[in-house]
């Protein structure tokens, strides 16, 4: 569960906060859109909820944690367990292959959890299956579409089975067909993975396929257009 | 980051970088081959000053001079030799383990002979000492050894009928031939290198082997002496030619020093026999040296370093100097491997925020780049080693070809020992990891989320 309470954040140098009084649940396999105006704190909030951006006033537990409290160690492992981000950019790694891409985060998980080799391959294997992607592993990401390298993206951020997927426009490079079959594609993950997901966007079509929509205007949760769906 | 993942991780960023890390290591490589060449320059002239020239692992303690020049004459106001109680007292300074005491032929002599080495039968004066055979033991072994040079009964007609050992020959007052035995001498490695290096141009000699000296034999005549008539009848010997040894006198031969004794009690004195010019301090520990030299001098007496404490300072200087100027060429190509790895940083701080972002510690990111630093510092050490050693024998060619013969002039310059090439490797790491600390520790640092968003 994802509780945030008064979440306030203001950049260094900026004159007013970004986000200014979150107050957010979100509850284990919940699908919710945050949509917004550009600027109005929606990636700022994910950043947030994902641990990537620990300098926030409030009080913010995801999954059992309290973010700001957590060493670099425990948060790090929190980023490498608990969350997966996909990113409007992918940021996938030119210089590796998408298996090793989708593998990533095995390099640095640590304890019990750690696996070898070949299950590593295999779980890469299968999760390029499950985004229709099978027998890519061995291909370049710069050899793929737009629409491909999402996808190797989404399957990254599920290696290690999350708890939370946090999309951050993911079809923003996308156009209209394959943002189409990426949100699809998350609606499936969503209902077979059993994974609470979090997109930031301006795509109807994810704002549709999600179980709730929240409005972010100015650093503020709208509640005139948050709402179930 | 851990297992074989960081392994290619960190081959496939060198791969993707390596026009970045190559300009960064040029620095490298320049200092660690100018101070591998350096040091294996300094320290092989200091093996050959401190171990061929001027070894320093034993001292030669003679009594203090105290000239006096009158005219063209120096008169000698000092003691001119060492009696049994001064080796005694040398024996108990700290440190010196063993005294081996030396003493001159107080007669003049004559050698000759070489004939079959050199063409034609050579007569010189020469200068002899006498010397324990156990001081050299190790270096020539037995051949070098005391002999009966007493009356031999044994008659013969020819050399065949004695051995190996010895020659047949007459002993002085005695028409008959006796069986005698060679005496054995040694000749300084000074004595080789003047001939090699300056004697035979002058006489258009041919240039000798010192190990294929060993067993050339040549007479002497103790008493005997171009310069004045003998006072008496000559004592004629063979000798034979056993080794080269430091130890040995530097410009004439070396006997037993029972042979010499023997030979200074009946040609000159019963007192010539009990008077030594000279002692050979075994000293076990080279740290000692100071103590050692002080104990002597508080004897009255003096040590004969031959120049030895003056080439370790002057060879100590060099190497400190030459290895100075290396170690700042590596100094500053680390502060170019720091600003290079600042401009990767910046470069790829998308992917670092990406790691952070998949879960990398701050000890991840610091790991990777110090292992890439690591691994630009091995490549460039090996490479640099590498221009080091070929410049090395370059000059080792240039100076065997250029550089005229003279005394000691080594086969090589350069001692390329492998520690020292390891050293100067790690030493070429050590300056990579440190001058990529820095900025690895700044982009631990960085925030994931500013890092992702370019900022």
């Amino acid at each position: 569960m994802i509780r945030l309470e008064n979440l306030r954040k203001r950049y260094p140098g900026a004159e007013i906060d970004v986000l200014r009084g979150i107050d957010l649940v979100v509850e284990d396999h919940d699908f919710l859109s945050l949509v917004g105006r550009s600027g109005s704190g929606k990636t700022t909030l994910l950043n947030i909820i994902g641990g990537l951006d620990r300098a926030f006033e409030g009080e913010g537990c995801i999954a059992g944690l309290d973010l700001r409290a957590l060493a670099d160690a425990e948060i790090s492992d929190f980023r490498n367990r608990v969350v997966g981000h996909v990113f409007q950019a992918y940021h996938l790694l030119d210089h590796l292959t998408c298996g090793e891409n989708v593998a990533l985060a095995a390099l640095f998980t640590r304890g019990e959890t750690r696996r070898d080799a070949s299950w590593i391959r295999s779980r890469a294997d299968e999760l390029l299956d499950a985004v229709g992607l099978p027998g890519a592993g061995a291909r370049r990401p710069s050899t793929l579409s737009g629409g491909e390298r999402q996808r190797i993206a989404i399957a990254r951020a599920l290696f290690n089975r999350p708890q939370i997927l946090l999309c951050d426009e993911p079809t923003g490079n996308l156009d209209i067909e394959t943002g189409r079959e990426v949100v699809d594609l998350l609606s499936t993950l969503h209902r077979e993975h059993e994974v609470t997901i979090i997109a930031a966007t301006h795509d109807e079509g994810i704002a549709a396929a999600s179980q709730r929509v929240l409005r972010l205007r100015d650093g503020c949760l709208d509640d005139g257009h948050g709402g179930e769906r | 980051m851990i297992g074989r993942g960081w392994a290619r991780t960190v081959i496939a960023d060198l791969v993707r970088h390596w026009r970045h890390f190559a300009a960064a290591s040029v620095g490298i490589v320049l200092g660690v081959a100018a101070l591998t060449f350096f040091l294996a320059l300094g320290f092989q002239v200091r093996e050959i000053l401190l171990v061929r020239v001027f070894p320093a692992d034993h001292l030669e303690v003679a009594p203090k001079a105290a000239d006096l020049d009158l005219f063209a004459l120096r008169i000698d106001l000092g003691r001119d030799a060492l009696d049994a109680a001064a080796i005694e007292a040398l024996a108990s300074i700290d440190g010196v383990t063993v005294v081996y005491p030396k003493m001159r032929l107080t007669v003049p002599a004559l050698a000759s002979g070489g004939g079959g080495l050199l063409g034609s039968e050579m007569q010189t004066e020469i200068v002899a000492d006498g010397i324990d055979p156990a001081l050299v033991a190790e270096e020539v072994g037995t051949a070098f050894r005391e002999v009966d040079g007493g009356q031999s009964s044994v008659r013969c007609t020819r050399d065949a009928d004695c051995g190996g050992d010895a020659y047949c020959g007459r002993v002085a007052g005695n028409s008959e031939r006796v069986c005698r035995p060679f005496i054995p001498v040694l000749v300084s490695p000074y004595v080789v290198e003047l001939y090699n290096g300056a004697f035979r141009r002058a006489y258009d000699l041919p240039k000798l082997n010192p190990d294929a000296l060993v067993g050339l034999t040549f007479e002497m005549a103790f008493g005997a002496s171009t310069f004045r008539p003998a006072a008496g009848p000559p004592i004629r010997e063979r000798m034979r030619f056993v080794g080269v040894s430091n130890m040995a006198i530097p410009l004439g031969v070396t006997l037993p020093l029972g042979h010499v004794r023997r030979l200074n009690m009946v040609l000159d004195s019963p007192a010539a026999g009990e008077r030594y010019h000279s002692a050979i301090l075994e000293i076990g520990d080279p740290d000692l040296l100071p103590q050692v030299v002080n104990g002597v001098e508080k004897l009255g007496l003096e040590v004969r370093d031959r120049g030895v404490r003056r080439a370790a300072f002057v060879t100590a200087i060099v190497i400190a100097v030459l290895g100075l100027v290396g170690i700042v060429l590596i100094a500053v190509a680390a502060a170019h491997i720091m600003h290079v790895f600042y401009l990767v940083v910046m470069v790829r701080r998308r992917e670092i925020g990406l790691l952070r972002a998949v879960g990398a510690r701050r000890t991840d990111i610091r790991r990777l780049l110090v292992s890439e630093a690591a691994a630009v510092g091995l490549a460039a050490g090996l490479v640099g080693v590498a221009a080091g050693v070929a410049a090395g024998a370059v000059a080792d060619r240039l100076a065997a070809s250029r550089l005229p013969d003279f005394p000691f002039k080594p086969e090589s310059f350069f001692d390329f020992s492998p520690w020292l090439l390891a050293s100067v490797i790690v030493l070429a790491v050590a300056a990579c990891v440190l001058g990529a600390l820095p900025p690895a520790h700044r982009a631990a640092a960085g925030d994931p989320a500013e890092a992702l968003a370019g900022r």
